[in-house]
């Protein structure tokens, strides 16, 4: 019988009105790897920041290594041995690669005086441990993503750690990567530490993974051993729904072109791409963070214009040099960041909706809020979106609705091509399905739709043909027929 | 790997050290009495105050924030201690350092407890006190030129550590004074790179919100950050007093661009989280000798406050891009 | 015919927004403090017309603090500009006699600098605190060279009417201008697609990037707006004081942020409107009214006017955190 490192019993969460976490239970044992699962949204973030103090839960109570905690503090948290490595890292971007690994341990040793020598021992030492090689001394602003979480990685691996949690780790890994972060882990393991993975897709952690809990809508819906769990299971406990396999055929097998990209290219960032649309399809993209499939996007969009290669909408060459000569090109671009890229937060849904294409709302000269109005409530009506009016600041907004907004804007464009980048990350099940739909049906009119996605499913069940790309280059294209293989091709 | 030719020579406090002796060359061909010792003391002196104000500002700036109000703040220090000793007839030179600290560390307060807890913008708030407390000034203590300062004040400003004779006979002295901003700046460089201290306001000027997750005190260090800024303004005010032989109302007004466009030179982002103390020194005296030199270049009084300010746009308008350059190149 | 119209003040003022109740009360409360210790002085028809001819000087500069600030950035160098252009101006008219050359001129000495300053924020994307501090200093450099130091006078009265003149014998014209410029800004905020993106850019220039918005142009506008703003405070400050100088109305600068700021302008950009800052300006008017009359110094003006930004400041941050959820004390 292991002995239970945390406990958390009956924990409930609030945040004015929002009910995060209603009565959660989570148990971690000393030394085992667990996956915390769920869907955004299903409270599992909410869930990590109580456990690490971060957060004050409303009822409930936390047992770590025994000792009781109705109000537990970041402090204290750490002082137990629980680590957190965050999404977004908590790094500084402006320090030295050297002093971001070591930072946690020069505040734990509670010292005034700095002592260079020491960080560069440390680091060093953490680096060792986990087999990279970086540059000590630059400034953690210039690595790329992936090197950016190796650093987080090591900081927490430092300090005397008995549970170290990791959230969503391996979105920004190549598979090599991956591999290695699962030999830590197996190393830790056998130092007695615990690691939990927090994460939302199964295959990525199914090789590692000894135990797995699911949250769905702030509630416990599933606790056992991984073998317990197959894709089928996975997906009914987080989303609440039978894996719908419905796959996206085109029913006309088209021959006209709609869009043609001839050996695009970017330096540092992708190249040698080339693929054809025909109206009707939907092409997917994919492949690891880094490996391109993102900047296709944003190249595509005149964001960080293609630096070589040609692209024909429709038959006719365009260049595109920036997001101006894209949109007049009519190609729109749904980005990754919904936060920082696609809203105005502070700004009202209806703003959000037709800022795009304000343009049309003109009668000579002067904007007609008359129209805009009517457009407003036209897009809201039209995809579905959850909104009481037009006016409330879209902050307001749940992420699916948001994401909708996002879409409707861009259809106000009346576009050619629409480009989509993760189109459904941080969205619930619901409106998931609806963007789905919408998208198809936008295909079938004629728009094409290219997804640029790591969600396999999404993919398979979407689009009519897949490009895998590998390290900027394209690796493999897969048609309708040989979807299946997706999740092995991508993993070679 | 660690520090290469190409890494110092991509260096902004290189560039800025090559500009100054670019500089230096073509003014002492023009005037060759440039090369002189009287110049070095001469720049010191000039130098003196502005360096003692760049490195409260460089403080600032490097954890995230800004100052506009520190002229204010001197100026307070100088007139209500000097107009306080020779009310009361007090005639001590660490008094008059007391008070100006004193002055400067509430008013360093003031500007903590808008900035840090009432999360007012930097700018915006220091520009309120900036006025709030010059304006209040002005109105309860007057605005004469006081010209008349305590013995011990002039005993320090006739003091001298070297002197050196110039060809037509007037004599050059270096200030005793100059140790105090050669004290300051050797203290800032330890504070910033050997302290946790120091560490914490780079990296709450990098990510705040990212410090405050790790477990730094944010409030505690902001708040610290004004008040030694705010301490070290009031001494440099009562510097200027002895410097100058006068205590002013209105001169330091008005300087704070000068400041931060030497600070931004030296390297130092304005968004925050990077810069250093060697930078600001060159990029001080940089301004400076520009700035005192423009006559001997040929350039006539009244362009001067145009000149000035194409250099500090052009100045402050390459670390910019250079910065930008930074963060948009490809990721190792 | 009643319900059309009322549709139509409606959609032109825009529903009422939150903060311009407590501008209206502010200005009611100011009033009746008149009305108990100076109703002698205060209310009379010779001090609402000096008011009347004082307030477009600042009112004009805090159109254009306001309009810089709603884009996300700010304009410090709009006192600098308006010399500029006010030197430009006289020595235009002292030169030629022709007061709609020197407009003309000065106008497009304004629009210029302002084009500077646009594109120093918009295509190098330098902090537009830095650009304007700077360019600050530029303008008013500019100007001490041009005068070499001296004030220009003698200006002839076709200039000076436009100062001290009335319109239909009863509107100062330069209250006029005032009035026109804001209704202008109004709808140009409101009404037209940059004025859109001005918000959008403000709220996050991000985003307005990836909408398609070119934030280099609506800078390098934003900025030349408040350049010409700039410039007719300028023409007016020439044509009232019958002199132009380079370093007139430094106090300005801090007056007309404290005004777009408590006119509901957010100084992190994306918010605000023409209505609440034209209030506001009218409030801080009745204020330093009160304070001549009060027998005020300058010093002391200046000193309260940084009181009253820091009091603006901190009950914004208190009313905002009313609203904000009551996060657990960790946060």
């Amino acid at each position: 019988m292991e002995k239970i490192l945390l406990e958390a019993k009956g924990i409930k969460k609030s945040f004015g009105g929002v009910h995060a976490l209603q009565g959660v239970d989570f148990k971690v044992h000393k030394g085992e790897i667990l996956c915390l699962a769920g869907e955004n949204g299903c409270g599992k973030s909410t869930l990590i920041k109580v456990v690490s103090g971060a957060h004050d839960a409303d009822e409930g109570e936390v047992v770590i290594n025994g000792h009781k905690y109705t109000s537990l503090t970041p402090q204290d948290s750490m002082r137990e041995g629980i680590q957190i490595i965050y999404q977004d890292f908590s790094i500084f971007p402006n320090l030295t690669v050297a002093e971001n690994i070591a930072i946690n341990w020069e505040i734990q040793g509670k010292k005034k005086l700095v002592s260079w020598k020491k960080i560069e021992e440390i680091a060093r030492k953490a680096m060792d441990n986990l087999g990279i090689t970086l540059d000590l001394y630059l400034p953690v602003e210039r690595l790329s993503v992936a090197n950016k979480q190796v650093v987080a990685i090591c900081r927490a691996l430092l300090d005397n750690a008995k549970l170290i949690i990791m959230d969503e780790p391996t979105t920004a890994l190549t598979s090599k990567e991956v591999a290695r972060l699962f030999e830590i882990i197996k190393l830790l393991q056998k130092k007695g530490i615990a690691i939990v993975l927090v994460n939302h897709k199964l295959e990525e952690v199914y090789d590692i993974v000894e135990r797995i809990t699911i949250l769905r809508n702030g509630k416990n819906v599933a606790d056992g051993p991984i073998d317990e769990f197959d894709e089928v299971r996975f997906i009914e406990c987080m989303t609440g729904r039978a894996i719908e396999k419905k796959s996206y055929r085109p029913d006309l097998q088209s021959t006209v072109e709609i869009f043609r990209v001839e050996k695009l290219k970017r330096e540092g960032a992708f190249e040698n791409v080339s693929f054809t649309m025909h109206k009707g399809e939907i092409l997917g993209i994919t492949g690891l963070l880094g490996s391109g499939r993102g900047e296709i996007g944003e190249a595509l969009f005149g964001i960080t214009p293609a630096t070589g290669g040609q692209v024909f909408i429709g038959g006719e060459q365009i260049t595109i040099r920036n997001v101006q000569d894209a949109i007049r090109g009519g190609i729109s671009y749904v980005p990754d960041d919904r936060l920082t890229q696609g809203l105005f937060l502070e700004q009202s849904i209806g703003l959000n909706t037709v800022i795009a294409a304000i343009r049309k709302y003109c009668k000579q000269f002067f904007l007609s809020y008359e129209a805009m109005e009517s457009g407003m409530t036209n897009w809201i009506k039209e995809l579905n979106i959850a909104a009481p009016s037009s006016k409330p600041p879209i902050k307001t907004l749940s992420g699916g609705n948001q994401q909708k907004v996002v879409l409707a804007k861009w259809l106000d464009t009346n576009p050619k091509i629409l480009i989509l980048n993760g189109p459904t990350v941080g969205v619930d099940v619901g409106s998931k399905s609806d963007i789905h739909d919408i998208l198809r049906e936008l295909a079938a009119q004629g728009i094409g739709i290219i997804i640029i996605s790591d969600d396999l499913p999404e993919l398979e069940q979407n689009c009519s043909s897949v490009i895998i790309m590998k390290q900027g280059k394209m690796a493999d294209t897969l048609n309708k027929d040989e979807m299946a293989l997706l999740s092995d091709k991508l993993r070679d | 790997m660690k520090h290469d030719l190409k890494y110092f020579l991509g260096k902004n406090e290189t560039i800025i050290f090559l500009i100054i002796v670019i500089i230096s060359i073509m003014i002492g061909i023009i005037n060759p009495a440039f090369w002189g010792i009287s110049t070095v003391f001469n720049t010191a002196r000039a130098m003196l105050i502005m360096l003692m104000f760049a490195m409260c500002e460089m403080l600032i700036i490097i954890s995230g924030g800004i100052d506009v109000s520190f002229p204010a703040i001197a100026t307070l220090a100088m007139y209500g201690t000097t107009l306080f000793m020779t009310k009361m007839g007090i005639d001590n030179i660490f008094i008059a350092f007391l008070m100006g600290a004193l002055i400067g560390v509430l008013c360093g307060l003031f500007n903590a407890v808008l900035t840090a807890t009432f999360g007012i913008p930097a700018l915006i708030a220091t520009l309120g006190t900036s006025s709030l407390i010059n304006g209040g000034m002005l109105t309860l203590l007057g605005s004469r030129e006081l010209t008349i300062i305590p013995e011990s004040m002039e005993g320090l400003y006739k003091a001298a550590l070297f002197r050196t004779e110039l060809p037509d006979g007037t004599v050059s002295t270096l200030t005793p004074l100059i140790i105090i901003p050669i004290v300051l700046c050797i203290g800032f460089y330890l504070i910033l790179k050997y302290t946790m201290f120091g560490r914490a306001v780079y990296a709450i000027g990098g990510d705040a919100a990212a410090a405050k997750r790790v477990g730094f005190r944010v409030k505690r260090v902001q708040y610290m950050v004004y008040m030694l800024s705010g301490l070290i303004v009031g001494i440099t005010g009562i510097v200027y007093t002895i410097l100058m032989r006068l205590a002013n109302a209105t001169n330091l007004m008005g300087t704070e661009m000068m400041v931060i466009a030497a600070v931004v030179i030296g390297g130092v982002r304005i968004s925050g989280g990077k810069g250093s103390v060697p930078g600001v020194v060159l990029g001080v005296l940089l301004i400076n000798i520009v700035s005192n030199n423009l006559i001997i270049i040929g350039i006539p009084n009244y362009w001067q406050k145009f000149v000035i300010g194409i250099i500090i746009v052009l100045g402050t308008a390459m670390t910019s891009i250079r910065d930008k350059r930074i963060v948009s190149s490809p990721k190792i | 015919m009643k319900k059309k119209s009322k549709e139509i003040y409606k959609r032109f003022i825009g529903n009422i927004e939150k903060n311009i109740l407590p501008l209206l009360v502010l200005i009611v409360l100011i009033l009746i403090w008149a009305a108990i210790f100076k109703p002698d002085n205060f209310y009379t028809a010779g001090n609402f017309v000096a008011m009347a001819y004082q307030i477009p000087e600042f009112g004009i500069l805090a159109l254009g603090m306001a309009i810089c600030m709603i884009s996300g950035g700010i304009d410090l160098s709009m006192v600098g500009i308006a010399n500029l252009c006010a030197i430009a101006a006289a020595l235009t008219v002292t030169k030629t006699g022709s007061a709609a050359m020197a407009i003309i001129l000065a106008v497009i000495v304004g629009a210029l600098s302002g084009c500077f300053n646009g594109l120093m924020v918009g295509f190098f994307g330098i902090p537009p605190m830095l650009v304007t501090l700077g360019g600050l200093q530029i303008f008013t450099g500019l100007a001490m060279a041009v005068t070499k130091g001296a004030a220009i006078t003698g200006i002839p009265e076709t200039f000076l009417v436009i100062g001290n003149g009335l319109i239909l014998k009863s509107v100062p014209i330069s209250l006029v201008v005032l009035l026109v410029s804001a209704v202008v800004l109004h709808v140009i905020l409101k009404f037209t697609v940059y004025g859109q993106q001005v918000y959008m850019m403000g709220t996050n220039s991000t985003a307005s990037r990836y909408t398609g918005i070119n934030n280099v142009m609506v800078n390098i506008r934003t900025y030349m707006i408040s350049g010409v703003l700039a410039s007719l405070a300028g023409i007016i400050m020439c044509s009232r004081y019958g002199s132009a100088n380079s370093d007139y109305g430094s106090s300005y600068t801090l007056l007309t942020l404290l005004i777009a700021v408590l006119g509901g302008i957010d100084p992190n950009g994306g918010k605000g409107k023409v209505f609440g800052v034209m209030l506001s300006i009218v409030i801080l008017q009745f204020v330093s009214s009160m304070f001549n009359i009060l027998r005020f110094n300058s010093f002391l003006k200046t000193c309260i006017w940084g009181l009253i930004l820091i009091v603006v400041m901190i009950s914004n941050y208190w009313l905002q955190n009313r609203h904000r959820v009551r996060r657990s004390k960790k946060e």
